[in-house]
């Protein structure tokens, strides 16, 4: 589903080029779900974004499905996006000035679904926020807020979901909750998913483990699920 | 694939956004402003234009001050046109107790050639269009002067010597060119009544007008047999003369609007780039996670600019919708200066007026909204990511082609649109200097004043370039306001101030020779002291040193109005009191009979005439030549008689003249004036005191409406400050936060918000009031020549004015700042 090839970034800094990536090479089959961990700096969200086609590497390959994004241009990683890719975020990226209903049919209005209302509100349900509906992100709590964004993340019905943090700004409780919803909406619908956490309990819930340390994969362990 | 609909489902999900409703109300402003104007001029241009001829009662109008040659009119008719003949005179009408200066006109059949008479029976009754004339012995009037003399339809008047019986109402009457008394009421009458009357005598002004009219081609040849045999006394209006002379006396308002207008839009410019902005930065995230979603750019334009476009469209809808109610203000303001018949409006000026609104949006909000198609995708990484910033040229650019583009439309050339620019850049950037002085200025009492000033005081040293911007446009506004208040106020009350108590009101002219000594006898028998009585002669010049004037003079004395009419010429032994010599010597006792002339100094200076000069002058058919022996210096507001050119005795006392004097009437004593219009039908009073009413309505009028126009610009100051608090507003909200976080009030933080806004508005009244004195000042010592008094009360009214507006304005909008709980900004990151 994903495949990463002696993937490299670096950046040109005011003290010089800092390598983020070195040499990261993966596959991530269908079907799979996948954590990334490491300590904070260690490239796990540049890593993430490279997956994801939200920007090029200096270096390697990163194949999505069938296509391989070095060869697109931005509007072409834009399209292979929105057929096959979800985003969660830790800061959830919900638009203010929209209710939860309205932040949920965004995804489905730009392809063009038919009916996207009905069928927002059908995920809202799902995420058991049938009640807030129209309410506006300031008007939930963080852990209402990061459940419409995963109901976003899923209208469209991607192949592969990338979460950077999901439960990063949230209590463990919440957080606990929130990743339940996340598992769960990933095995009904058959979803890849990417996980970026530093959140170890979270991680050995996924079936492999790849942990970063200074832009370098140190580990990649495959678990049974701990759930 | 991204739709037009979802486009409009985020464009009604975001109305509500501050930004949003700035960007749409600077819009409506500008167009407002502009619309109001565009159907205003349009209205009247095309009033103009499609009336010239029935405005004019004819295709061509012959205007003579006698009768021309009877074989000029036989030629007309030999072409297949029709001819006919009228004659206007301003006379002394009296009804009942009452009497009245009015412009009177004699018709015989036929009239109008063109367009048509409408009349009313009764006062206020509604005009209809009529194809008959008075009957002799009678006479239609305007309303006015049924209201002045206090008349009825079926009462009698008496015109000169002659009693006519009113019977209907004009209420619009083609022709009116020519005729110097153009805005007195009318009375219209036979010219079969005319010799009754007694008016006409030899040396009376009178205003004969031919009128022809027939089909196009046969009028243009008309018109290209007679204009060589014109004599210098002649003025031919054709449809394209009428306009011009009837517009010319609005062309400077609507100049003055014009550039009023063209201050609203800037200032809404500004306004809409602050909002579009903000708008746009508001958007980023939006635009980076719709980006994640798969919109490519293309898609994020087909987005944001349908949104664009249909705000554009509605608030340019909007603005029309006010435009037009506002021009009505405007029909109200102006309804004296205005013809009688106005026409229609036109879709037009909603043309232009959307076209001005879609301008303005693409030249002021697009480069910052263009700026939402580079959000890269990663910023929902990596927050800190922003698009590339608009390039400088590109921004400016863009505005200043819109300004530009609306600007030429306005002024219709190039040189003057260049020059306005350069001016107004200019402008702005001396006062941006200055209100940046005078912010620097207030920093330094910072340390003087309580806390809550220096909360304010700070935040717009903080803020400088936005404050310098608002200061700007008020102090740009209330300056435009406090010049046309002070010199509409000021210019009427400081002439009249200049004028001493008994300064004469009234002058008689006509007086024919054989009864000047009888008129002295009957006006100091009355009791009223008169001026010496002038003799006067019409005539012109034609040639300076042998040079037919118009090749003689510079292009822009061409136009000189002492050119184009006769001139009054006259003779005496005695200098005038109030007269100066600047160059040569006034008349000796052994000068009487030379050839000499003194001349006036300005109209010497306008037409290049100097000591020594060869004036060559016409009187009826005759010419004869003059040497300039003195330049005068004349005080043309001392109301006595004056003359450009005075002769010394015997040198042009052959021609016929008639005598001209002054006199000074307290309003009891008006009724003299019956008696002598009753003794000397001929003579015409024109009542000054009258005159300068008149004068000063018309004045005041246009001074109104500019300002009404101005309102407009003061809005769109106000968009440009509520967009300015819109962007400072997530600063704010912070900045509240933490006051009130480390146990500020909320007391406290408003008091802080209050002098602010109040600081700012007082500052940019300070600064109005600077401008508006140094601009008052240029005007009345270079263009109105009056005397320059300091205008104090203008340097306490402006700032308060401003800190009051500009305060309650500010403080009003930034109640959200503490509305919203401390909590709720925590929340919302
Ligand atoms: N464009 C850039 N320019 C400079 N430094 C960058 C850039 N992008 C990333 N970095 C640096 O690269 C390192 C890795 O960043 P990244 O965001 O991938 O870390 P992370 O593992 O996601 O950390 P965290 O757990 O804190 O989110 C950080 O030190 C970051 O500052
Ligand atoms: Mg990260």
């Amino acid at each position: 589903m994903i495949a990463a090839q002696n993937l490299s970034k670096r950046v040109e800094t005011a003290a010089g080029p800092l390598d983020i990536l070195t040499n990261i090479g993966l596959e991530i089959r269908e079907r799979e779900a996948v954590a990334i961990v490491g300590v904070s700096g260690s490239g796990k969200s540049t890593l993430l974004g490279l997956l994801a086609g939200l920007d090029l590497p200096s270096a390697g390959e990163v194949f999505l499905s069938r296509h391989r994004l070095n060869d697109l241009d931005e509007d072409g990683r834009a399209r292979v996006r929105g057929e096959l890719v979800g985003f969660v975020f830790q800061s959830f990226q919900l638009l203010p000035g929209l209710t939860a209903l309205e932040n949920v049919m965004l995804p489905l209005e730009l392809k063009g679904a038919r009916a996207p209302g009905d069928q927002a509100t059908e995920l809202l349900t799902q995420v058991g926020l049938q009640g807030r509906l129209q309410h506006y992100p300031k008007q939930l709590s963080g852990g209402e807020q990061q459940r419409v964004a995963i109901a976003r993340a899923f209208a469209t019905e991607p192949a592969i979901l990338f979460a950077d943090e999901p439960t990063g700004n949230l209590d463990n409780v919440t957080g606990e909750r929130v990743i339940d919803l996340l598992f769960r909406l990933n095995q009904d619908k058959g979803t890849t998913l990417v996980l970026v956490t530093h959140d170890e309990h979270l991680a050995v819930r996924c079936d492999r483990l790849i942990r970063l340390e200074a832009g370098r994969v140190v580990a990649d362990v495959e678990e049974t699920r701990a759930s | 694939m991204i739709r037009w609909q979802l486009a409009m489902r985020l464009l009604v999900r975001n109305r509500r956004s501050g930004e949003q409703r700035i960007l749409v109300a600077a819009l409506v402003i500008a167009v407002a402003a502009s619309t109001a104007i565009g159907f205003f001029t349009d209205r009247l241009g095309r009033g103009m234009a499609n009336q010239s001829a029935d405005f004019l009662g004819a295709d061509l109008t012959l205007v003579s001050p006698r009768p021309v040659d009877a074989a000029w009119i036989r030629e007309a008719r030999a072409a297949g046109l029709q001819a006919i003949e009228t004659l206007a005179f301003a006379s002394v009408v009296v009804g009942g107790e009452e009497l009245l200066l009015s412009g009177v006109k004699a018709v015989q059949d036929g009239f109008p050639l063109r367009g048509s008479m409408r009349t009313a029976p009764a006062p206020f009754a509604p005009g209809a269009e009529t194809r008959e004339l008075p009957r002799p012995g009678e006479a239609w009037v305007a309303q006015q002067l049924l209201t002045a003399l206090d008349l009825q339809v079926g009462d009698p008047v008496e015109v000169g010597a002659h009693r006519l019986t009113i019977t209907r109402v004009i209420t619009f009457e083609p022709g009116r060119v020519g005729n110097p008394f153009g805005t007195a009421p009318r009375l219209l009458m036979r010219m079969a009544d005319v010799p009754a009357t007694g008016v006409v005598q030899p040396g009376s002004r009178l205003t004969y007008q031919y009128l022809f009219a027939g089909r196009e081609g046969e009028v243009t040849k008309f018109r290209d047999w007679l204009e060589p045999r014109l004599g210098p006394s002649h003025e031919l209006v054709g449809v394209k003369e009428g306009r011009r002379a009837v517009g010319s006396a609005l062309e400077r308002a609507e100049r003055f609007l014009g550039l009023s207008v063209l201050a609203a839009i800037v200032l809404a410019g500004v306004a809409v780039a602050m909002a579009a902005r903000r708008y746009s930065e508001r958007h980023f995230d939006m635009s980076a996670m719709l980006r994640c979603m798969g919109a490519s750019q293309q898609d994020l334009l087909g987005l944001y600019l349908p949104q664009l476009l249909v705000l554009g469209l509605a608030a340019s809808a909007a603005g029309c919708l006010l435009g037009w109610v506002a021009q009505y203000g405007l029909l109200y303001l102006l309804a004296d200066l205005l013809p009688a018949t106005p026409s229609t409006p036109q879709a037009w000026p909603v043309l232009a007026g959307v076209a001005t609104g879609l301008v303005t949006l693409a030249g002021f909000a697009l480069p910052p909204v263009m700026r939402l198609k580079d959000v890269p995708p990663l910023r929902v990484l990596r927050r800190e990511l922003l698009p590339l910033p608009s390039r400088a040229w590109l921004v400016y650019g863009a505005a200043l082609s819109a300004i530009v583009a609306v600007m030429w439309t306005y002024t219709d050339s190039w040189p003057l649109t260049l020059s306005v620019l350069s001016g107004g850049i200019l402008l702005v950037a001396v006062l941006s200097l200055v209100a940046l002085l005078l912010l620097l200025l207030s920093q330094r009492l910072n340390t003087r004043v309580g806390v809550a000033w220096r909360f304010g005081l700070n935040n717009l040293w903080r803020r400088r370039r936005g404050s310098v911007n608002q200061i700007l446009a008020f102090g740009l506004t209330l300056m435009a306001m406090a010049v046309v208040a002070l010199v509409r106020t000021d210019l009427l009350t400081t002439w009249q101030r200049q004028l001493p108590a008994d300064v004469p009101n009234h002058f008689a002219i006509n007086i024919l020779p054989d009864q000047v000594e009888s008129f002295q006898a009957f006006m100091e028998n009355a009791g009223v002291a008169t001026a010496q009585l002038y003799p006067m002669v019409r005539g012109r010049l034609v040639e300076i040193n042998g040079i037919a004037v118009r090749k003689a003079v510079t292009k822009e004395a061409r136009s000189d109005n002492s050119l184009n009419r006769e001139l009054n010429l006259t003779w005496t032994t005695e200098l005038q009191e109030d007269n100066r010599i600047l160059e040569g010597r006034w008349w000796q006792p052994d000068d009487t009979g030379k050839p000499w002339v003194s001349v006036e100094s300005r109209l010497a200076g306008r037409m290049g005439i100097g000591m020594g000069d060869e004036l060559r002058f016409a009187i009826g058919e005759q010419r004869f030549t003059a040497e300039v022996a003195s330049i005068r210096n004349v005080k043309w507001d001392s109301f006595r008689p004056n003359f450009y050119m005075v002769f010394p005795p015997q040198v042009i006392e052959r021609f016929p003249a008639t005598y001209i004097t002054s006199f000074y009437l307290q309003k009891a004593e008006k009724p003299l004036l019956r008696e002598l219009v009753a003794r000397y039908p001929a003579v015409t009073v024109l009542e000054m005191d009258r005159v300068i009413e008149q004068v000063g309505r018309i004045f005041r009028q246009v001074t109104l409406a500019v300002e009404y126009v101005l309102v407009f610009t003061l809005l769109a100051g106000f968009a440009v400050l509520f967009a300015a608090l819109q962007a400072s507003q997530d600063d704010r909200l912070y900045e509240g936060a933490l006051v009130r976080a480390l146990g500020g009030s909320r007391r406290q933080l408003r008091a802080g918000h209050l002098a602010e806004f109040t600081a700012l508005g007082g500052l940019a009244g300070l600064l109005s009031a600077m401008g508006a004195e140094c601009l008052v000042w240029v005007l009345y010592s270079e263009v109105l020549h009056l005397d320059h008094r300091f205008q104090w009360p203008l340097w306490i009214i402006a700032p308060v004015a401003g800190a009051l507006l500009i305060g309650a304005a500010g403080y009003w909008g930034t109640r959200a700042v503490v509305e919203r709980s401390p909590m709720l900004l925590l929340r919302n990151q």
